[in-house]
Protein backbone atom coordinates (compact mmCIF):
# COMPACT_ATOMS: atom_id res chain seq x y z
CA UNK A 1 0.00 0.00 0.00
CA UNK A 2 1.85 2.99 -1.35
CA UNK A 3 -0.07 5.68 0.53
CA UNK A 4 -0.35 4.02 3.94
CA UNK A 5 -0.38 6.56 6.76
CA UNK A 6 -1.09 9.53 4.47
CA UNK A 7 -4.03 11.90 4.89
CA UNK A 8 -5.46 13.20 1.63
CA UNK A 9 -8.06 15.76 0.65
CA UNK A 10 -9.52 15.46 -2.86
CA UNK A 11 -11.89 18.15 -4.14
CA UNK A 12 -14.76 17.15 -6.42
CA UNK A 13 -14.84 13.48 -5.40
CA UNK A 14 -18.47 12.79 -6.19
CA UNK A 15 -17.93 11.31 -9.65
CA UNK A 16 -15.65 10.95 -12.65
CA UNK A 17 -11.92 11.54 -12.24
CA UNK A 18 -12.24 12.81 -8.65
CA UNK A 19 -14.05 9.70 -7.56
CA UNK A 20 -11.47 7.54 -9.35
CA UNK A 21 -8.73 9.26 -7.35
CA UNK A 22 -10.64 8.85 -4.07
CA UNK A 23 -11.09 5.12 -4.72
CA UNK A 24 -7.44 4.62 -5.71
CA UNK A 25 -6.17 6.51 -2.65
CA UNK A 26 -8.37 4.38 -0.38
CA UNK A 27 -7.06 1.20 -2.04
CA UNK A 28 -3.49 2.37 -1.44
CA UNK A 29 -4.15 2.86 2.26
CA UNK A 30 -4.65 6.61 2.56
CA UNK A 31 -7.13 8.28 4.87
CA UNK A 32 -9.24 10.22 2.37
CA UNK A 33 -11.56 13.18 2.64
CA UNK A 34 -13.43 14.64 -0.27
CA UNK A 35 -16.02 17.29 -1.01
CA UNK A 36 -18.60 18.48 -3.47
CA UNK A 37 -21.60 20.69 -3.86
CA UNK A 38 -24.55 18.86 -2.30
CA UNK A 39 -25.12 15.89 -0.06
CA UNK A 40 -22.82 12.93 0.45
CA UNK A 41 -23.09 10.41 -2.42
CA UNK A 42 -24.79 7.23 -1.24
CA UNK A 43 -22.13 4.94 -2.71
CA UNK A 44 -19.10 6.70 -1.18
CA UNK A 45 -17.13 4.22 1.01
CA UNK A 46 -17.86 4.78 4.72
CA UNK A 47 -14.21 5.41 5.56
CA UNK A 48 -14.12 8.45 3.28
CA UNK A 49 -14.96 11.79 4.88
CA UNK A 50 -17.42 14.01 2.98
CA UNK A 51 -17.68 17.78 3.13
CA UNK A 52 -20.37 19.80 1.43
CA UNK A 53 -18.28 22.52 -0.16
CA UNK A 54 -18.20 24.91 -3.10
CA UNK A 55 -14.48 25.59 -3.55
CA UNK A 56 -15.18 28.97 -5.13
CA UNK A 57 -16.34 30.27 -1.70
CA UNK A 58 -13.25 31.14 0.30
CA UNK A 59 -14.87 31.40 3.75
CA UNK A 60 -16.27 27.88 3.35
CA UNK A 61 -12.91 26.55 2.15
CA UNK A 62 -11.21 28.01 5.23
CA UNK A 63 -13.83 26.51 7.54
CA UNK A 64 -13.43 23.03 6.03
CA UNK A 65 -9.65 23.40 6.11
CA UNK A 66 -9.74 24.09 9.89
CA UNK A 67 -11.90 21.00 10.44
CA UNK A 68 -9.69 18.74 8.34
CA UNK A 69 -6.36 19.89 9.76
CA UNK A 70 -2.96 18.86 8.33
CA UNK A 71 -2.88 16.71 5.19
CA UNK A 72 -0.04 15.05 3.28
CA UNK A 73 -1.76 15.15 -0.09
CA UNK A 74 -4.05 17.68 -1.67
CA UNK A 75 -5.80 17.04 -4.99
CA UNK A 76 -7.50 19.96 -6.69
CA UNK A 77 -9.85 18.16 -9.01
CA UNK A 78 -13.14 20.07 -8.72
CA UNK A 79 -13.93 21.68 -12.06
CA UNK A 80 -16.75 22.82 -14.30
CA UNK A 81 -16.96 23.51 -18.01
CA UNK A 82 -19.05 25.85 -20.12
CA UNK A 83 -19.01 25.20 -23.84
CA UNK A 84 -18.88 28.68 -25.36
CA UNK A 85 -16.62 31.01 -27.32
CA UNK A 86 -15.40 34.26 -25.77
CA UNK A 87 -18.09 36.28 -27.50
CA UNK A 88 -20.91 34.04 -26.28
CA UNK A 89 -19.67 33.82 -22.68
CA UNK A 90 -21.60 35.80 -20.07
CA UNK A 91 -20.37 37.32 -16.80
CA UNK A 92 -22.12 34.46 -15.03
CA UNK A 93 -20.15 31.95 -17.14
CA UNK A 94 -16.92 33.74 -16.17
CA UNK A 95 -17.83 33.71 -12.49
CA UNK A 96 -18.72 30.02 -12.60
CA UNK A 97 -15.75 28.72 -14.61
CA UNK A 98 -13.06 30.97 -13.19
CA UNK A 99 -14.67 30.76 -9.73
CA UNK A 100 -14.40 26.99 -9.50
CA UNK A 101 -11.48 26.13 -11.80
CA UNK A 102 -9.15 29.03 -11.03
CA UNK A 103 -10.26 30.76 -7.82
CA UNK A 104 -11.21 27.39 -6.28
CA UNK A 105 -7.70 25.97 -6.75
CA UNK A 106 -6.25 29.19 -5.35
CA UNK A 107 -8.62 29.15 -2.34
CA UNK A 108 -7.84 25.55 -1.45
CA UNK A 109 -4.07 25.89 -1.93
CA UNK A 110 -3.91 29.11 0.10
CA UNK A 111 -5.85 27.56 2.95
CA UNK A 112 -4.15 24.14 3.07
CA UNK A 113 -0.49 24.86 2.22
CA UNK A 114 0.43 26.39 5.61
CA UNK A 115 -0.79 23.32 7.44
CA UNK A 116 0.42 20.59 5.09
CA UNK A 117 2.78 17.97 6.46
CA UNK A 118 6.23 18.18 4.81
CA UNK A 119 6.94 16.93 2.26
CA UNK A 120 3.41 17.49 1.08
CA UNK A 121 2.22 16.72 -2.42
CA UNK A 122 -0.28 18.92 -4.24
CA UNK A 123 -1.80 17.47 -7.39
CA UNK A 124 -3.81 19.83 -9.55
CA UNK A 125 -5.98 18.57 -12.37
CA UNK A 126 -5.09 20.70 -15.37
CA UNK A 127 -6.00 19.65 -18.89
CA UNK A 128 -4.63 19.16 -22.39
CA UNK A 129 -7.05 22.03 -23.09
CA UNK A 130 -4.75 24.31 -21.10
CA UNK A 131 -2.01 23.66 -23.67
CA UNK A 132 -3.94 23.40 -26.93
CA UNK A 133 -7.42 24.73 -27.53
CA UNK A 134 -10.64 22.75 -27.56
CA UNK A 135 -13.08 24.64 -29.79
CA UNK A 136 -15.84 26.60 -28.02
CA UNK A 137 -14.33 26.07 -24.59
CA UNK A 138 -12.65 29.45 -24.22
CA UNK A 139 -13.04 30.06 -20.48
CA UNK A 140 -12.41 26.42 -19.62
CA UNK A 141 -9.20 26.35 -21.67
CA UNK A 142 -8.02 29.59 -20.05
CA UNK A 143 -8.89 28.40 -16.55
CA UNK A 144 -6.79 25.28 -17.04
CA UNK A 145 -3.83 27.34 -18.27
CA UNK A 146 -4.19 29.27 -14.98
CA UNK A 147 -3.95 25.96 -13.12
CA UNK A 148 -0.75 25.11 -15.02
CA UNK A 149 0.85 28.44 -14.16
CA UNK A 150 -0.19 28.24 -10.50
CA UNK A 151 1.23 24.71 -10.32
CA UNK A 152 4.69 25.92 -11.29
CA UNK A 153 4.48 28.91 -8.94
CA UNK A 154 3.57 26.78 -5.94
CA UNK A 155 6.36 24.33 -6.75
CA UNK A 156 8.88 27.18 -6.93
CA UNK A 157 7.62 29.17 -3.94
CA UNK A 158 6.83 26.36 -1.50
CA UNK A 159 9.54 23.80 -2.24
CA UNK A 160 11.13 21.98 -0.52
CA UNK A 161 8.23 21.74 1.95
CA UNK A 162 5.76 20.99 -0.83
CA UNK A 163 5.85 19.29 -4.21
CA UNK A 164 3.26 20.53 -6.67
CA UNK A 165 2.42 18.96 -10.03
CA UNK A 166 -0.48 18.95 -12.44
CA UNK A 167 -2.02 16.08 -14.37
CA UNK A 168 -3.40 17.03 -17.78
CA UNK A 169 -6.02 14.46 -18.75
CA UNK A 170 -7.21 14.08 -22.31
CA UNK A 171 -10.49 12.40 -23.19
CA UNK A 172 -11.57 10.39 -20.17
CA UNK A 173 -14.66 8.18 -20.09
CA UNK A 174 -16.98 10.12 -17.82
CA UNK A 175 -20.57 11.17 -18.07
CA UNK A 176 -19.35 14.44 -19.61
CA UNK A 177 -17.76 12.62 -22.58
CA UNK A 178 -20.81 10.45 -23.25
CA UNK A 179 -23.05 13.51 -23.25
CA UNK A 180 -20.80 15.03 -25.93
CA UNK A 181 -21.17 12.03 -28.23
CA UNK A 182 -24.92 11.93 -27.71
CA UNK A 183 -25.07 15.38 -29.30
CA UNK A 184 -23.22 14.24 -32.46
CA UNK A 185 -25.14 13.68 -35.70
CA UNK A 186 -23.92 10.10 -35.76
CA UNK A 187 -22.79 9.25 -32.21
CA UNK A 188 -21.29 5.90 -33.19
CA UNK A 189 -19.21 7.34 -36.05
CA UNK A 190 -18.10 10.23 -33.83
CA UNK A 191 -16.94 7.80 -31.19
CA UNK A 192 -15.02 5.66 -33.73
CA UNK A 193 -13.38 8.75 -35.22
CA UNK A 194 -12.33 10.05 -31.82
CA UNK A 195 -10.89 6.69 -30.79
CA UNK A 196 -8.86 6.54 -34.04
CA UNK A 197 -7.11 9.74 -32.92
CA UNK A 198 -5.70 8.00 -29.85
CA UNK A 199 -2.49 5.97 -30.18
CA UNK A 200 -3.97 3.69 -27.49
CA UNK A 201 -7.15 3.22 -29.56
CA UNK A 202 -9.24 3.79 -26.46
CA UNK A 203 -10.26 6.69 -24.23
CA UNK A 204 -8.90 7.03 -20.74
CA UNK A 205 -10.67 5.95 -17.60
CA UNK A 206 -10.72 7.78 -14.26
CA UNK A 207 -8.46 4.96 -13.04
CA UNK A 208 -5.79 5.95 -15.62
CA UNK A 209 -5.64 9.45 -14.16
CA UNK A 210 -5.86 8.10 -10.61
CA UNK A 211 -2.83 5.87 -11.09
CA UNK A 212 -0.71 8.90 -11.96
CA UNK A 213 -2.19 10.73 -8.95
CA UNK A 214 -1.20 7.82 -6.69
CA UNK A 215 2.35 7.96 -7.99
CA UNK A 216 2.57 11.73 -7.53
CA UNK A 217 1.17 11.41 -4.01
CA UNK A 218 3.62 8.65 -3.11
CA UNK A 219 7.18 9.06 -1.90
CA UNK A 220 8.36 7.46 -5.16
CA UNK A 221 7.72 10.84 -6.77
CA UNK A 222 10.03 12.64 -4.33
CA UNK A 223 11.93 14.47 -7.10
CA UNK A 224 8.91 15.33 -9.24
CA UNK A 225 7.71 18.88 -8.84
CA UNK A 226 6.59 21.81 -10.98
CA UNK A 227 5.62 19.62 -13.89
CA UNK A 228 2.59 18.99 -16.08
CA UNK A 229 1.98 15.30 -16.73
CA UNK A 230 -0.24 14.60 -19.73
CA UNK A 231 -2.34 11.41 -19.69
CA UNK A 232 -4.20 11.37 -22.99
CA UNK A 233 -3.49 8.09 -24.77
CA UNK A 234 -1.08 9.87 -27.10
CA UNK A 235 -3.68 12.16 -28.62
CA UNK A 236 -1.79 15.46 -28.34
CA UNK A 237 1.48 13.84 -29.45
CA UNK A 238 -0.07 13.55 -32.91
CA UNK A 239 -0.88 16.25 -35.40
CA UNK A 240 -4.53 17.42 -35.37
CA UNK A 241 -4.89 16.18 -38.93
CA UNK A 242 -7.36 13.36 -39.36
CA UNK A 243 -5.37 10.11 -39.30
CA UNK A 244 -7.69 8.66 -41.93
CA UNK A 245 -6.47 11.20 -44.48
CA UNK A 246 -3.11 9.53 -45.14
CA UNK B 1 14.27 48.41 -47.17
CA UNK B 2 14.92 46.32 -44.13
CA UNK B 3 18.03 44.45 -45.23
CA UNK B 4 19.99 47.16 -47.02
CA UNK B 5 23.70 46.47 -46.98
CA UNK B 6 23.34 42.99 -45.55
CA UNK B 7 24.68 39.78 -47.03
CA UNK B 8 22.64 36.59 -46.78
CA UNK B 9 23.10 32.95 -47.70
CA UNK B 10 20.04 30.71 -48.00
CA UNK B 11 20.46 26.94 -48.32
CA UNK B 12 17.74 25.18 -50.27
CA UNK B 13 17.57 28.62 -51.90
CA UNK B 14 15.97 27.33 -55.07
CA UNK B 15 13.40 25.16 -53.32
CA UNK B 16 9.84 26.00 -52.34
CA UNK B 17 10.36 28.00 -49.16
CA UNK B 18 13.99 28.93 -49.81
CA UNK B 19 13.14 30.54 -53.14
CA UNK B 20 10.56 32.81 -51.50
CA UNK B 21 13.08 33.83 -48.84
CA UNK B 22 15.75 34.60 -51.44
CA UNK B 23 13.36 36.68 -53.47
CA UNK B 24 12.18 38.60 -50.39
CA UNK B 25 15.74 39.24 -49.20
CA UNK B 26 16.66 40.62 -52.64
CA UNK B 27 13.61 42.88 -52.55
CA UNK B 28 14.65 44.14 -49.11
CA UNK B 29 18.04 45.20 -50.42
CA UNK B 30 20.29 42.33 -49.35
CA UNK B 31 23.04 40.69 -51.36
CA UNK B 32 21.79 37.12 -51.50
CA UNK B 33 23.49 33.81 -52.19
CA UNK B 34 21.01 31.09 -53.12
CA UNK B 35 22.64 27.75 -52.35
CA UNK B 36 21.15 24.58 -53.75
CA UNK B 37 22.00 21.31 -55.48
CA UNK B 38 21.00 22.71 -58.89
CA UNK B 39 19.98 26.13 -60.20
CA UNK B 40 16.41 24.84 -60.54
CA UNK B 41 16.19 23.25 -57.11
CA UNK B 42 12.95 21.42 -56.48
CA UNK B 43 11.01 23.69 -58.85
CA UNK B 44 10.63 22.91 -62.54
CA UNK B 45 11.55 26.42 -63.54
CA UNK B 46 13.48 29.24 -62.03
CA UNK B 47 13.09 32.93 -62.70
CA UNK B 48 16.02 35.28 -62.50
CA UNK B 49 15.61 36.72 -59.03
CA UNK B 50 18.75 38.80 -58.60
CA UNK B 51 20.46 36.27 -56.35
CA UNK B 52 23.86 34.67 -56.78
CA UNK B 53 23.65 30.91 -57.22
CA UNK B 54 25.99 28.71 -55.21
CA UNK B 55 26.07 25.02 -56.03
CA UNK B 56 25.99 23.37 -52.64
CA UNK B 57 25.27 19.98 -51.18
CA UNK B 58 24.98 20.81 -47.48
CA UNK B 59 26.02 17.29 -46.50
CA UNK B 60 29.49 17.76 -48.07
CA UNK B 61 31.90 19.54 -45.76
CA UNK B 62 34.26 20.57 -48.55
CA UNK B 63 31.43 22.16 -50.56
CA UNK B 64 30.25 24.06 -47.49
CA UNK B 65 33.79 25.35 -46.90
CA UNK B 66 34.05 26.41 -50.56
CA UNK B 67 30.73 28.24 -50.39
CA UNK B 68 31.71 30.17 -47.28
CA UNK B 69 35.14 30.94 -48.76
CA UNK B 70 33.41 32.46 -51.77
CA UNK B 71 31.20 34.64 -49.56
CA UNK B 72 34.26 35.67 -47.57
CA UNK B 73 36.22 36.56 -50.70
CA UNK B 74 33.37 38.56 -52.22
CA UNK B 75 31.80 40.15 -49.12
CA UNK B 76 34.18 39.67 -46.20
CA UNK B 77 31.30 38.81 -43.88
CA UNK B 78 27.83 37.24 -43.66
CA UNK B 79 24.91 38.86 -41.83
CA UNK B 80 22.26 36.24 -42.40
CA UNK B 81 22.38 32.46 -42.76
CA UNK B 82 19.13 30.63 -43.47
CA UNK B 83 19.26 26.83 -43.27
CA UNK B 84 16.24 25.97 -45.40
CA UNK B 85 17.59 22.86 -47.16
CA UNK B 86 15.64 19.80 -46.09
CA UNK B 87 14.30 16.45 -47.20
CA UNK B 88 11.45 14.27 -46.03
CA UNK B 89 11.19 10.47 -46.00
CA UNK B 90 7.57 9.36 -45.68
CA UNK B 91 7.87 6.19 -43.65
CA UNK B 92 7.53 4.72 -40.19
CA UNK B 93 10.81 3.73 -38.54
CA UNK B 94 10.15 0.10 -39.29
CA UNK B 95 10.00 0.81 -43.02
CA UNK B 96 12.86 3.33 -43.00
CA UNK B 97 16.19 1.91 -44.16
CA UNK B 98 19.41 2.88 -42.41
CA UNK B 99 20.44 4.74 -45.57
CA UNK B 100 17.22 6.76 -45.56
CA UNK B 101 17.62 7.53 -41.86
CA UNK B 102 21.23 8.63 -42.39
CA UNK B 103 20.29 10.70 -45.43
CA UNK B 104 17.53 12.47 -43.47
CA UNK B 105 19.94 13.40 -40.71
CA UNK B 106 22.71 14.23 -43.20
CA UNK B 107 20.63 16.92 -44.90
CA UNK B 108 18.36 18.20 -42.13
CA UNK B 109 20.60 18.00 -39.08
CA UNK B 110 24.22 17.59 -40.25
CA UNK B 111 23.66 20.08 -43.08
CA UNK B 112 22.45 22.66 -40.56
CA UNK B 113 25.48 21.88 -38.40
CA UNK B 114 27.99 22.18 -41.25
CA UNK B 115 26.73 25.41 -42.78
CA UNK B 116 26.39 26.97 -39.32
CA UNK B 117 29.86 25.82 -38.30
CA UNK B 118 31.57 27.36 -41.32
CA UNK B 119 29.36 30.45 -41.44
CA UNK B 120 30.06 31.37 -37.81
CA UNK B 121 33.39 33.13 -38.45
CA UNK B 122 31.67 35.24 -41.13
CA UNK B 123 28.66 35.94 -38.92
CA UNK B 124 31.02 36.89 -36.08
CA UNK B 125 32.79 39.27 -38.46
CA UNK B 126 29.45 40.92 -39.26
CA UNK B 127 28.59 41.25 -35.58
CA UNK B 128 32.05 42.66 -34.80
CA UNK B 129 31.77 45.27 -37.50
CA UNK B 130 28.59 46.58 -35.93
CA UNK B 131 26.05 45.16 -38.35
CA UNK B 132 23.82 42.43 -36.99
CA UNK B 133 24.17 38.69 -37.45
CA UNK B 134 21.16 36.39 -37.60
CA UNK B 135 21.11 32.63 -38.11
CA UNK B 136 17.75 31.09 -38.96
CA UNK B 137 17.20 27.34 -38.94
CA UNK B 138 14.27 25.35 -40.26
CA UNK B 139 12.55 23.27 -37.64
CA UNK B 140 8.98 22.15 -38.08
CA UNK B 141 5.77 21.80 -36.15
CA UNK B 142 6.57 18.12 -36.66
CA UNK B 143 9.41 18.64 -34.20
CA UNK B 144 6.73 19.16 -31.53
CA UNK B 145 3.93 16.80 -32.55
CA UNK B 146 4.01 13.90 -34.97
CA UNK B 147 2.47 13.46 -38.38
CA UNK B 148 1.95 9.77 -39.10
CA UNK B 149 4.55 8.05 -41.27
CA UNK B 150 7.22 10.75 -41.00
CA UNK B 151 9.32 9.35 -38.19
CA UNK B 152 12.84 10.23 -39.34
CA UNK B 153 11.72 13.69 -40.47
CA UNK B 154 10.12 14.41 -37.08
CA UNK B 155 13.31 13.30 -35.34
CA UNK B 156 15.59 15.48 -37.50
CA UNK B 157 13.43 18.51 -36.79
CA UNK B 158 13.54 17.84 -33.05
CA UNK B 159 17.32 17.82 -33.41
CA UNK B 160 17.25 21.17 -35.20
CA UNK B 161 15.14 22.67 -32.40
CA UNK B 162 17.64 21.61 -29.75
CA UNK B 163 20.58 22.75 -31.89
CA UNK B 164 18.92 26.15 -32.31
CA UNK B 165 18.73 26.73 -28.58
CA UNK B 166 22.27 25.45 -28.07
CA UNK B 167 23.71 27.77 -30.73
CA UNK B 168 21.73 30.74 -29.38
CA UNK B 169 23.21 30.03 -25.99
CA UNK B 170 26.80 29.62 -27.24
CA UNK B 171 26.94 32.45 -29.76
CA UNK B 172 24.62 35.07 -28.26
CA UNK B 173 27.56 36.66 -26.42
CA UNK B 174 29.23 37.16 -29.81
CA UNK B 175 26.27 39.13 -31.09
CA UNK B 176 24.80 36.32 -33.17
CA UNK B 177 21.09 35.65 -32.88
CA UNK B 178 19.87 32.10 -33.58
CA UNK B 179 16.22 31.19 -34.15
CA UNK B 180 14.22 28.47 -35.85
CA UNK B 181 11.09 28.75 -37.94
CA UNK B 182 8.69 25.83 -37.47
CA UNK B 183 6.35 25.78 -40.46
CA UNK B 184 3.17 23.78 -40.58
CA UNK B 185 1.57 22.91 -43.91
CA UNK B 186 3.09 25.16 -46.57
CA UNK B 187 2.27 24.84 -50.24
CA UNK B 188 5.62 23.63 -51.58
CA UNK B 189 6.85 20.86 -53.88
CA UNK B 190 7.54 18.86 -50.69
CA UNK B 191 3.90 19.14 -49.59
CA UNK B 192 2.56 18.29 -53.04
CA UNK B 193 4.79 15.24 -53.16
CA UNK B 194 3.44 14.27 -49.73
CA UNK B 195 -0.11 14.54 -51.04
CA UNK B 196 0.65 12.67 -54.24
CA UNK B 197 2.77 10.00 -52.64
CA UNK B 198 1.08 9.05 -49.40
CA UNK B 199 -2.33 10.59 -49.89
CA UNK B 200 -5.17 8.15 -50.32
CA UNK B 201 -7.61 10.96 -50.93
CA UNK B 202 -9.13 10.10 -47.54
CA UNK B 203 -12.38 8.15 -47.55
CA UNK B 204 -11.68 7.17 -51.17
CA UNK B 205 -11.82 10.77 -52.42
CA UNK B 206 -9.52 12.64 -54.82
CA UNK B 207 -6.36 14.62 -54.24
CA UNK B 208 -8.54 17.75 -54.27
CA UNK B 209 -10.82 16.46 -51.51
CA UNK B 210 -7.74 15.46 -49.55
CA UNK B 211 -6.27 18.95 -49.89
CA UNK B 212 -9.57 20.51 -48.88
CA UNK B 213 -9.80 18.22 -45.87
CA UNK B 214 -6.30 19.25 -44.80
CA UNK B 215 -7.10 22.95 -45.23
CA UNK B 216 -10.30 22.56 -43.24
CA UNK B 217 -8.43 21.23 -40.21
CA UNK B 218 -6.64 24.59 -39.97
CA UNK B 219 -8.35 27.34 -37.96
CA UNK B 220 -7.47 29.68 -40.86
CA UNK B 221 -8.92 27.14 -43.35
CA UNK B 222 -5.85 27.50 -45.58
CA UNK B 223 -2.36 26.19 -45.65
CA UNK B 224 0.46 28.63 -45.88
CA UNK B 225 2.50 29.92 -48.78
CA UNK B 226 6.28 30.16 -48.94
CA UNK B 227 5.78 33.93 -48.85
CA UNK B 228 4.10 33.61 -45.42
CA UNK B 229 7.28 31.98 -44.16
CA UNK B 230 9.48 34.54 -45.90
CA UNK B 231 7.61 37.32 -44.04
CA UNK B 232 8.73 35.96 -40.68
CA UNK B 233 12.23 35.04 -41.87
CA UNK B 234 12.61 38.59 -43.13
CA UNK B 235 11.69 39.98 -39.73
CA UNK B 236 14.04 37.63 -37.89
CA UNK B 237 16.83 38.57 -40.29
CA UNK B 238 16.26 42.28 -39.77
CA UNK B 239 17.47 44.55 -36.99
CA UNK B 240 13.88 44.89 -35.75
CA UNK B 241 14.34 41.42 -34.28
CA UNK B 242 17.47 42.43 -32.34
CA UNK B 243 16.13 40.95 -29.07
CA UNK B 244 14.76 37.73 -30.63
CA UNK B 245 17.01 34.74 -30.07
CA UNK B 246 16.86 31.11 -29.05
CA UNK B 247 13.21 30.74 -30.00
CA UNK B 248 11.22 28.30 -32.07
CA UNK B 249 8.72 30.27 -34.14
CA UNK B 250 5.73 28.17 -35.11
CA UNK B 251 3.93 29.43 -38.23
CA UNK B 252 1.14 26.99 -39.04
CA UNK B 253 -2.17 28.83 -39.42
CA UNK B 254 -3.10 27.79 -35.88
CA UNK B 255 -2.95 24.07 -36.67
CA UNK B 256 -1.01 23.06 -33.57
CA UNK B 257 -2.89 25.43 -31.26
CA UNK B 258 -5.85 23.11 -31.23
CA UNK B 259 -6.75 19.76 -29.84
CA UNK B 260 -7.51 17.15 -32.49
CA UNK B 261 -10.73 18.05 -34.26
CA UNK B 262 -13.31 15.46 -33.35
CA UNK B 263 -16.18 14.93 -35.79
CA UNK B 264 -18.96 15.84 -33.38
Amino acid sequence: MRLAGKRAFVTGGRQGIGRGIVDAFVTEGAQVMTCGRGARPADLPKAVGWFELDVSRDADVQRVCRVIGPVDTLVNNAGVQVEKTVVDSTDADWDLVMGVNARGVFNVCRAFIPQMTPVGSIINIGSISGKVADPSMALYNASKAFVHGLTRSIAVDHGPRIRCNAICPGWIETGMLEAGFDLAQDPEAARADAIARHATRRFGSPADVASMAVWLASDEAGFATGQLFTIDGGMTAASPLNPGLF
Amino acid sequence: MKLDGKTALVTGGRGGIGRAIVSRFVKEGATVYAADLTPQGSLAEHDEDGSRFVKLDVTQESEVIDAMNRVKAEQGRLNILVNAAGIEIEKTIEDTTLDEWNQSFAVNATGTFLTSKYALPLLREAARSGTSASLINFGSYDGFIADPGLAAYCATKGAVHALTRAMACDHGPEGIRVNAICPGYIDTPMLQSFFNGGGSGGDGGTIETLQKAVRDVHPMRIYGTPEDIANLVNWLASDEARYASGQLWVLDGGLSAQVQQMKL
